[in-house]
């Protein structure tokens, strides 16, 4: 059960307890001897009011293991937390609610509905749980994401930058337990991407948020307080206060391990 | 290419379902009706061609009348003496075939067919050609025995020895069954009885001196048509009606062939609605298919495959459609055909089903069809295909056709709708009835091409005001589907299209019906005087003894009889009209409000006289007093005097024209072998209608043919008549939802596929799979809604204007059904909950994560 990195319980901060924890967490694509592991016993804590990075190389097992703890996808072995709930083992409606009410999520691509326009994307998890934004923290969320004067516009009349502003706003307004970014800086370019990264920091810094991003780019790691290296479906390593560089230093390693045991040349995109 | 093409077939083959199912469904009707009547003229051409005698002599048939008069038309019985003089004659008999008689069983229930096909009483010949064969029993010998047809006899579990009472023109009489026939061949579905040919004449036509007609067989080596010629020699006139056998079966499929062609035309239309419907499914699937392979298409044009290149790929994709469509609706019409058929049987039309015809038109017409409609409907989105650039592969493309301006639909759907507009509008000021049909006819084609050019112009704002409610509703889940439907106006327009049309054809229908039940409502509100009418649904005359009986029942004071004849009438402006008359007996004014121009019931009834509508009249000259010659049947002719113009708007209609009748007197002189087709009775005074109304029907009991009706009763019996064209509509209708409601789920369907990422998206951040159910669910109410509201509003302005075109032909009434109309459009949004089902629960079954994962 138990691997090398979960001795260092990683992303622990003892002050401020977790959002999400994962016990022995391993998701399995096919079955018999076809079965592909994408996630290897792995446990987890993610620290609360922390911005926690998750990086590996395409299939480390990164988009899964994010899923997984957002409850969008099943687990083949061991369990999951949000907070105190369990959500392993779950029904669809209770972790429908659970992602609704508990947890805030950005994409990379796709983000938005595209026939409601921003301020509806904003406040649609909440429309649908038929709950009222408290109107004074819709006003500084959107303020502090400059969207202003954006909010009546549908997503195909905003930049890929702002698109994500909304995104990142959809995220906050509802307050959740827990805000999960699958590489939120993708598909933009570096000064949107910055912008983005930027709110999200901030939202950890001043607004007492806890986000998880997974990420392949060191630059936009280095934003956070940890990074997570997964590889093969394990958390290989961990590190405090990246920075691009240490990060990228850090995966060059791994790869130079990797291409040693003959598992193939580094893929560092997806 | 070819390659390339049939992959992209077999890849889509699910998505391309619905498509083929409308187009299996169009080519199955087409398929399925040829068949039919292929094999119902094949089985009744045998029939006729081998039960025909070699050369039959009837009666000259001069005046045919377009309502039933109960009238026989006989010859002599010695004119088979004369035929028996002509060279090549072997044998001839003098048979006798009454069509319109009413046999009643003891349990004074009428053995005839509950189709309301006729009961047929003959003499009984035993000859090589005859379609039945006595299979117990004996054959009748002399008054009082008979036989009966094996398939009545199952029907109504009539045994040997059993009595049957026989209803004929010269008066009842009664039958012990002797013994039962069966057909050898098909029996055409009507009741049948035999007499001895000694009595059948006295019985039947009132005089053992006349038969219905002569059967004629020739000697060996003589063909039909000498035998014809010399017979007629014999007979050295020209007065008798002289037929071959195969003359006879022809005129005999002739008369049946009215009645398949109604079959006929009712399956086209079937198959008519499917096509229409069904190009419109056609259309939306290819144009969507293309839309989603835009980047591949795109791709494509860049390796260098050339437009016609694209366009030719996805043309051929349409001919396997259509191909495969076409055999499996040619199966599927055997089927049909097969179906039918056997509801042929449970009318007591026994055809056999082993011998059903497949002439080579049906696959022919079948493969036309089908491809036909695949093509033509798949060519706009080709070429929508072949216009995709290049630069298509590239970018990350929305869907296509969204945002394209749809001006040049609104110029296109502006000018036929102004064309259409007009013809409607010129259809309702018109003063003639021709012209305004035509116009009818013209404004409605104009007007439905209109709305279905235009359909994409109007969804955004019939959508916004039919969906307005549904944010307030149902929250961001109503707000999303309301704007899901008026994404792609093109799609959701030509998805409520198919509805549309279905239902501007009820909506037309219903006003129109509606329309004419109120004006005979009021029609028979403001003439009928009678406390009852005694008929028969069918308007099929009856003996004399119904008004004899009615006499004298205790409590009747007054009996009006009307009869009906075909009549001739030459017109001072040198016009010869051919009509049907009425005559009528004394008392006419008692039981009915009559309005004179001219003169009143005095003069139209007395001796020599008629009455006509004013209006015809001045048409044709006519004055009161004008002198007129009139033919009747069987060559009686006589000069009648026009005593009296009526003013009643009810001059035509039902193929009568003029509004002419007179004396019952004056009609039996001249028209002496008919029967009467209605009675109008009045309570004597001192006894209530009430009263009376249960002794005439126990009076009446032992003649079930006729029932008693006031005034309520009747206008119910006309609204019923009405409501019998209503019926077809509806069945018209049903199949034209069936396949809108496949164009729904079509569309939704394909529509789920192309939102995977959005509806993944919405699962990841809490929405539920309910509430993703309901929002698709009431995009396809809004959808299904608007199409309604777009065909019942057509459907509203055509049925005015059908109703002005009635109206000159004096139904003036207009009623509008909004009950209908109110239960269509809540049918129309059960509809679209009902084609949402499928996408919708395909929808929540979908993976979240699809929305998420990275291309």
């Amino acid at each position: 059960m138990s691997t090398p990195a979960a001795e260092h319980a990683p992303g622990r901060a003892p002050d401020a307890g977790t959002a999400a924890r994962a016990r022995g967490l391993t998701k399995a694509y096919g079955s018999g001897e076809t079965a592909v592991l994408a996630l290897d016993s792995v446990d987890v804590d993610i620290a609360r009011g922390r911005f926690t990075a998750v990086m590996g190389p395409s299939g480390s097992g990164k988009s899964t293991l994010m899923h997984c703890l957002a409850g969008l996808d099943s687990v083949s072995a061991g369990r999951v937390w949000l907070g105190d709930t369990e959500i392993t083992g779950l029904k669809d409606g209770e972790l429908t609610r659970l992602r609704r009410d508990r947890i805030g999520f950005m994409f990379q691509s796709f983000n938005l509905i595209p026939t409601l326009n921003a301020a509806e994307n904003i406040t649609l998890p909440m429309d649908i749980a038929g709950r009222r934004p408290d109107p004074r923290w819709l006003d500084q969320v959107v303020d502090t994401l400059g969207l202003r004067d954006r909010l009546t516009h549908r997503p195909a009349q905003l930049s890929g930058g702002q698109q994500q502003r909304v995104a990142c706003a959809r995220a906050l307004v509802s307050r959740p337990e827990l805000i999960f970014a699958d590489e939120p800086t993708g598909n933009l370019d570096s000064r949107a991407g910055l912008e983005v990264l930027g709110f999200l920091r901030g939202a950890v810094d001043d607004l007492g948020q806890t986000v998880v991003m997974v990420t392949h780019d060191p630059g936009a790691a280095a934003h956070s307080d940890l990074v997570l290296f997964l590889a093969d479906g394990r958390i290989v390593d961990e590190m405090e206060r990246p920075t691009a560089e240490t990060v990228l230093e850090r995966m060059k390693a791994f790869d130079a391990v990797r291409g040693r045991l003959g598992d193939g040349g580094p893929v560092l995109e997806d | 290419m070819l390659r390339a093409t049939l992959r992209s077939f077999l890849a889509h083959k699910g998505r391309l379902a619905l498509s083929a199912l409308a187009v299996v469904l169009s080519v199955a009707f087409v398929a399925g009706s040829l068949i039919f009547s292929d094999t119902v003229s094949r089985t009744f051409d045998r029939l006729f061609a081998s039960t025909a005698a070699d050369v039959t002599v009837e009666a000259k048939q001069d005046l045919r009348s377009p309502v039933p008069t109960g009238a026989v038309q006989t010859v002599p019985a010695a004119l088979r003496d004369r035929v028996l003089k002509a060279r090549g004659v072997a044998a001839a008999r003098a048979d006798v075939s009454v069509r319109n008689i009413v046999v009643v069983d003891r349990h004074q229930t009428s053995v005839g067919p509950p189709n309301g096909a006729p009961t047929l009483a003959g003499s009984w010949y035993v000859t090589r050609r005859s379609p039945v064969r006595l299979t117990s029993g004996h054959a009748p010998h002399g008054a009082g025995e008979a036989l009966l047809d094996a398939d009545t006899a199952a029907r109504k579990h009539v045994r040997i020895g059993d009595p049957l009472t026989v209803q004929a023109r010269p008066g009842t009489f009664r039958v012990r069954v002797v013994g039962i026939a069966a057909f050898t061949t098909t029996n055409p579905g009507s009741a049948r009885v035999w007499l001895d040919p000694a009595v059948a004449g006295r019985e039947l036509l009132g005089s053992a001196a006349r038969a219905t007609s002569i059967s004629v067989d020739a000697a060996p080596g003589v063909s039909d048509a000498q035998l014809k010629r010399r017979v007629r020699a014999a007979l050295g006139t020209s007065a008798y009606d002289l037929r071959t056998a195969g003359e006879q079966a022809k005129s005999a499929a002739a008369d049946l062939g009215t009645f398949l062609d109604v079959i006929k035309y009712v399956m086209l239309g079937f198959a008519g609605i499917a096509v229409l419907v069904g190009v419109f499914l056609i259309v939306n699937t290819f144009s969507m298919l293309i839309a989603q392979r835009t980047r591949e298409l795109g791709l494509l044009r860049a390796l260098g495959a050339d437009r016609r290149q694209v366009r030719r790929s996805v043309l051929t994709e349409a001919l396997l459609l259509g191909v495969a469509g076409s055999t499996l609706g040619l199966a599927a019409g055997i089927g049909l055909a097969l179906g039918l058929i056997r509801l042929m049987g449970a009318f007591g039309m026994n055809l056999k089903a082993t011998e059903m015809v497949i002439g080579w038109g049906t696959p022919v017409a079948a493969y036309a069809v089908g491809v036909g409609v695949t093509f033509v409907a798949a060519y706009l989105p080709a070429r929508r295909a072949a216009a995709v650039s290049p630069m298509a592969a590239l970018a990350d493309a929305e869907v296509a056709g969204v945002g394209k301006p749809l001006k040049a639909r609104a110029i296109a759907g502006g000018v036929v709708g102004v064309a259409g507009a007009a013809a409607l509008a010129g259809c309702a000021a018109a003063s003639k009835t021709a012209p305004a049909a035509a116009l009818l006819g013209l404004g409605v084609v104009l007007t439905l091409i209109a709305t279905v050019v235009a359909g994409p112009l109007l969804v955004r704002p019939v959508i916004r005001v039919l969906g307005g409610a549904f944010p307030a509703l149902f929250g961001s889940v109503g707000r999303m589907s309301q704007r899901n439907a008026l994404r792609n106006p093109r799609r959701t327009g030509a998805t409520a299209a198919a509805l549309m049309v279905g239902l501007a054809l009820v909506g037309g229908m219903s006003v129109a019906s509606a329309s004419m039940s109120a004006s005979f409502d009021r029609r028979i509100d403001r003439t009928l005087g009678a406390d009852f009418t005694v008929q028969n649904a069918n308007f099929t005359p009856f003996t004399p003894e119904v008004a004899r009986t009615v006499a004298a029942t205790r409590g009747v004071g007054l009996v009006v009889r009307q009869r009906i004849t075909p009549v001739a009438v030459g017109l001072p402006d040198g016009r010869r009209v051919q009509t049907a008359a009425a005559g009528y007996g004394p008392g006419l004014d008692e039981v009915a409000h009559i309005t004179y121009a001219r003169g009143g019931s005095a003069a139209a009834l007395a001796a020599g006289h008629l009455a006509m509508d004013a209006g015809f009249a001045a048409d044709h000259g006519v004055r009161t007093g004008s002198v007129l010659p009139v033919e009747f049947p069987g060559g009686h002719r006589a000069r009648l005097t026009v005593g009296a113009l009526t003013d009643m708007d009810t001059g035509e209609g039902f193929g009568t024209q003029g509004g002419i009748f007179f004396g019952l007197a004056t009609l039996e002189r001249y028209a002496p072998d008919g029967q009467d087709s209605a009675l109008y009775v009045n309570a004597a005074d001192g006894t209530g209608a009430k009263e009376l109304r249960p002794r005439l029907e126990r009076a009446l009991r032992p003649y079930p043919q006729v029932q008693v009706r006031d005034q309520g009763d009747y206008k119910k019996l006309v609204h019923d008549q009405i409501a019998v064209l209503l019926y077809l509509v509806y069945a018209l209708l049903g199949l034209a939802i069936v396949i809108a409601v496949l164009g729904v789920v079509n569309t939704l369907a394909l529509s789920v596929v192309e939102r995977t990422r959005e509806i993944g998206l919405l699962r990841a951040i809490g929405l539920g799979r309910r509430q993703l159910r309901r929002m698709i669910r009431l995009e396809s109410v809004v959808i299904a809604v608007f199409g309604a509201v777009l065909g019942l509003g057509l459907g509203l302005v055509w049925g005015v204007c059908a109703q002005r075109v009635l109206a000159l032909r004096g139904l003036t009434a207009l009623a509008i059904p909004w009950g209908t109309i109110v239960a269509v459009v809540i049918g129309s949004a059960v509809v679209g909950i009902v084609a949402a089902l499928l996408p919708a629960l395909r929808a929540s079954r979908m993976n979240v994560l699809a929305a998420i994962a990275h291309e």
